[in-house]
């Protein structure tokens, strides 16, 4: 069985989808009806918005950091102490340049 | 003039001019979100990792709302799955008893990320958390806390401006690793070529002017990105 994705929620009157997802704790109707309900937002559109306009290579750096590689590492004992990394830029960089 | 004139053209998205300070920042750390966001996506790929992005954007606070923003990320979480966690489709159903139906309350959007990353390794990205304002960063930077407390392999990848280190630090003890950002000089050089590249007057362009863009911009920047370069060194000798 192919994988349930929320582009076959766009045509809920689509039979062979909805024999599909019988199996399923939510019937097509439910499932958009729900994540409708759980947020109107779509950040995904923002976010392919932005890698279009993306100029490649550029910022490539951050991810050699030794602190980007340990917060995405496995962890290890003290797993906890690199959940979270705050990537902070000083305001005014630049602010010249664009008055 | 002539080369301010140029720039300003050059700069001339909606990245740069929705903000007057620290425009050149925050257009990278933007690009270094989504940058992270794709190569994560390229890791997770085919193993059992899921993604998930958030951009807070001032100009949007009156619809990005604690809970908004943490749905959307159950939403994306659970839009790949076959199955819908039980909990979520309970708490959907139960809602809809209510006056014409209500959206999900904080405590059982936190619920239900403590369930879904529990499932599996789980990346949030967000985006200029500095946008998301007063007491909504607060609600949302304690729900995360609470989120992570359940679900240790969870990794969260925030960027702003560095005005809410403290708040963060405060609100996340002991789990933060602080990163400043600033554009290499090739970065700066590499987005001024494309930007240059895509200029539609070109008339305005010759190659001298080209050279004195390419010289003066990234020289001006790297000044002040010393500041942050020390500001980074120092965060090194602290821990």
């Amino acid at each position: 069985m192919s994988r349930y994705t929320i582009s076959d929620n766009t045509n809920c009157l689509n039979t062979t989808n909805s024999i599909n997802v019988r199996n399923y704790f939510t019937i097509p109707d439910d499932r958009s009806q729900l994540l409708a309900w759980l947020s109107p937002l779509e950040p995904s559109l923002r976010h392919r918005d932005i890698r279009e306009r993306r100029v490649n290579d550029i910022g490539e750096w951050l991810m050699q950091t030794e602190e980007f590689r340990r917060w995405v590492g496995p962890g290890g004992e003290d797993e906890g102490d690199t959940s979270v990394i705050f990537c902070h830029g000083d305001p005014g960089v630049g602010k010249t340049f664009i008055r | 003039m002539e080369i301010r004139g140029s720039v300003r053209r050059l700069s001339g998205n909606k990245d740069y001019l929705q903000r007057g300070e620290g425009s050149q920042s925050i257009l990278t750390r933007r690009y270094d979100s989504s940058l992270v966001v794709d190569r994560l996506c390229a890791q997770a790929n085919g193993h059992n990792t899921a993604v998930t992005c958030f951009y807070f954007d001032f100009a949007s606070r009156k619809e990005q709302s604690t809970t908004s923003m943490l749905g959307s990320l159950v939403k994306q979480l659970i839009t790949g799955m076959e199955r819908i966690p039980e909990e979520i489709s309970r708490a959907f159903q139960e809602q809809k008893k209510a006056i014409g139906g209500c959206g999900p309350q904080l405590n059982d959007l936190v619920k239900m990320l403590q369930t879904i990353t529990s499932l599996r390794p789980t990346f949030m990205c967000i985006d200029a958390l500095d946008e998301c304002v007063g007491v909504q960063r607060v609600r949302l930077l304690d729900s995360l806390k609470q989120i992570l407390e359940r679900s240790p392999a969870t990794r969260i990848f925030v960027t702003g401006r560095p005005h809410i280190l403290a708040e963060m630090e405060k609100r996340l003890p002991r789990r933060l690793i602080s990163l400043p950002v600033c554009p290499t000089r090739s970065d700066i050089i590499g987005y001024l070529r494309v930007r240059m590249g895509e200029d539609e007057t070109l008339d305005a362009m010759n190659a001298n002017l080209e050279a004195e863009i390419l010289e003066t911009i990234p020289n001006n920047l790297s000044e002040v990105c010393v500041q942050a370069i020390i500001l980074r060194t120092k965060s090194h000798d602290i821990r």
